[in-house]
């Protein structure tokens, strides 16, 4: 909270000085209405809007980074503020029936407020087409951040289930093979173990660029749970997949990762295993594929060999 | 009865080193401000640096709940469970890593319990196949039951891969409906589980236990054996009182008279054994209710008792009876019961 009014004091203070001079000079234009007159329906309604877009501006400026889009937005809000504070303003205080100043104060902001409000979307939307290129192998067709991971930049596994189940009927209609490779760090507790939580966790940011790389622009990787990844990958078939679960594994064993701390060699290897969906829902295939990592688990020679 | 006391929720006897620094640092691993996470606790972060703070069951509770809350993340507890064992408590830590074989290390988790598990006391059952280890409630969890399940069976799972290999076939048998995070389960336990069971447990065949534990060294053993010992004696007590009266209840059943005899056997009266109770957070009913269910599934399993032995060992006097006790504690009747653990 704190870094946000540093980071916006200016623009903070410029609103507050210019709601406060509104305020002065209608106090100083005209007299406070007796309280039997005021209409509580009136101040409810543009007072509560007033402070609804306060809140708006004050969300967006603590969300958000600062820069071009961040203030287009800011100052349309503000506008808005500014018009709507003014015409609560008049609930209070009876101003001369001569005057006009008052009404250009009330609705000139408004109109310009909302074009800058349009001007900020519009590049907003921009900025989102960018941020959604580079979410590239992290996220199809659909956004929700509750199911953000924690620990990597990758969506978790109530994400990765919502994907298979729109995946899966899309597939079967469209007659395409779909299929997942599931990758698990062999002995990664080992790693908490030995160098703490920290250092586990950016073991798997690491590991999870580095599955990244080896990806398609169509694939999908999500965090499924601990130091188990999985892979959802369209029109593909069993052998692709096979193929592509044996070139991540290859990967991860090359990975040459060095301890944040002393930079000393951390030596890491992975388990990989790919199955094709056959006629099922999403939850019976997650259980098959862990089923079957969890063989390939118990039997590492077995597999190395088959490999 | 052992003349000891027990120790009940309010006694400090966890040392704030052990357990509870570990969840700490999960904590502070992921940035979480120290003073948020042990809010409400009694510990400050420099006592627990400078000193050797030791807290109760209750502030314990607290800071498990703060860390829920804080870490907001379904894998928190099995992070947390496998830094749990053996841990770096020092000799009881060392008691497990020299054990002889597996199963004497199980023992000495038991046995040492209110040391290496002060909140979730391990029970051991063993019958001719097969080793069972329950997991029952010291000190009223509530809310945070799940939580301790979930980290004391990671703890568990982890100190014996660490001693005998990754591949041990462990079986979880979990009290509560398959949660939605299941994939946590799958990573951190294994694919072997079966939820909405009448128990909380976890089971492995006889023929792992026996194997010698690798870097296992007799003296180091013995040595760290005695001076666990000493720690345990020098606590207030060796188990909580709920613990104490399911090991009672499961020495007398057959021969249970009523609850003024248990509490004379306490040594206490009537209303001052239920107020004890009820100051931890339960009644004896819900005792009894727990006792009788684990005995029950117990005698199924190991003993392949009947329906009929069971109701009688557990003393009801008629079928309806008994039925409508395991219909109202585990949702199945005896014979669906039977079938289900037999599976």
């Amino acid at each position: 909270m704190s870094t946000m009014f540093a980071l916006h004091r200016f623009k903070l203070l410029s609103l507050l000085l210019l709601a406060n001079g509104g305020a002065l000079l209608y106090l100083s234009l005209g007299d406070i209405k007796p309280l039997a007159i005021w209409s509580w329906t009136d101040i409810a309604g543009e007072g509560g809007s007033a402070l609804l877009v306060l809140v708006w501006a004050g969300l967006l400026l603590k969300g958000r980074p600062a820069g071009r889009v961040t203030n287009l937005l800011f100052l349309g809000l503000a506008c808005l503020f500014f018009s709507l504070w003014m015409d609560s303003l008049d609930e209070f205080i009876a101003l001369p029936d001569t005057l006009l100043l008052d009404h250009w104060l009330e609705s000139a902001p408004m109109p310009l407020g909302f074009v800058l409000l349009t001007m900020g979307i519009y590049h907003w939307h921009c900025e989102q087409l960018a941020i959604s290129a580079q979410m590239i192998n992290r996220e199809r067709h659909f956004r929700e951040h509750r199911h953000f991971d924690k620990v990597t930049p990758l969506g978790d596994a109530g994400y990765f289930r919502r994907q298979l189940e729109q995946a899966l009927p899309a597939a079967q209609l469209n007659q395409e093979p779909l299929s997942l490779v599931m990758l698990d760090i062999d002995e990664f507790s080992a790693i908490n173990r030995a160098h703490g939580h920290r250092e586990g966790d950016r073991v798997l940011q690491l590991v999870t660029q580095q599955i990244l790389l080896n990806l398609r622009s169509h694939d999908l990787l999500c965090r499924l749970a601990g130091d188990r990844f999985i892979v959802l990958l369209p029109a593909t078939l069993e052998a692709q997949a096979q193929t592509l679960a044996k070139e991540l594994e290859d990967s991860v064993a090359h990975l040459a990762l060095k301890s944040a701390g002393q930079g000393e060699r951390l030596r890491i290897s992975a388990t990989t295993v790919a199955l094709m969906a056959r006629q099922e829902d999403a939850n019976a295939l997650l259980k098959r594929i862990n089923v079957v990592m969890a063989r390939a688990k118990q039997a590492p020679q077995l597999q190395r060999v088959g490999a | 009865m052992s003349a000891r006391p027990w120790l009940d929720r309010e006694t400090r006897f966890i040392a704030a080193r052990g357990q509870p620094a570990c969840l700490i640092d999960l904590a502070l691993s992921r940035d979480i401000d120290s003073h948020r996470i042990l809010k409400g606790t009694g510990l400050f972060y420099d006592d627990l640096l400078s000193n050797e703070p030791y807290i109760s069951a209750q502030q314990f509770h607290r800071l498990i709940d703060n860390s829920k809350q804080l870490l907001a993340a379904d894998d928190s507890a099995f992070l947390f469970g496998q830094q749990l064992l053996p841990g770096h408590y020092g000799p009881t830590s060392n008691v497990l890593l020299h054990a002889d074989t597996l199963l004497q290390a199980l023992q000495y988790l038991q046995r040492f319990k209110a040391l290496l598990s002060p909140l979730c006391a391990p029970v051991m059952r063993m019958d001719e196949q097969m080793l069972y280890l329950y997991w029952l409630d010291s000190f009223e969890s509530g809310q945070n039951r799940q939580f301790l399940l979930e980290a004391s069976m990671a703890a568990v799972t982890a100190l014996t891969r660490q001693l005998a290999g990754p591949n041990l076939p462990w079986h979880y048998h979990l009290e509560y409906a398959e949660p939605s995070y299941i994939e946590q389960y799958w990573v951190h336990l294994g694919e072997h589980l079966r939820f909405q069971s009448p128990a909380s447990f976890m089971c492995l065949p006889r023929e792992h236990l026996a194997g010698r534990v690798r870097q296992a060294s007799a003296v180091v053993g013995q040595i760290a054996e005695q001076q666990s010992r000493q720690q345990q004696e020098q606590l207030a007590g060796e188990e909580s009182m709920t613990d104490r009266l399911f090991d009672y209840l499961c020495e007398y059943m057959p021969r249970l008279a009523g609850l003024e005899q248990v509490a004379a056997d306490f040594g206490m009266s009537t209303a001052t054994f239920k107020r004890r109770l009820q100051r931890e957070g339960t009644h004896f009913q819900a005792q009894l209710d727990r006792a009788r269910t684990l005995i029950a599934v117990d005698l199924y399993l190991c003993r392949g008792f009947s329906n009929e032995a069971v109701a009688s060992y557990l003393r009801f006097n008629d079928r309806t009876n008994f039925r409508r006790f395991l219909k109202r504690l585990t949702g199945r009747s005896p014979n669906d019961l039977r079938q289900w653990l037999g599976a």
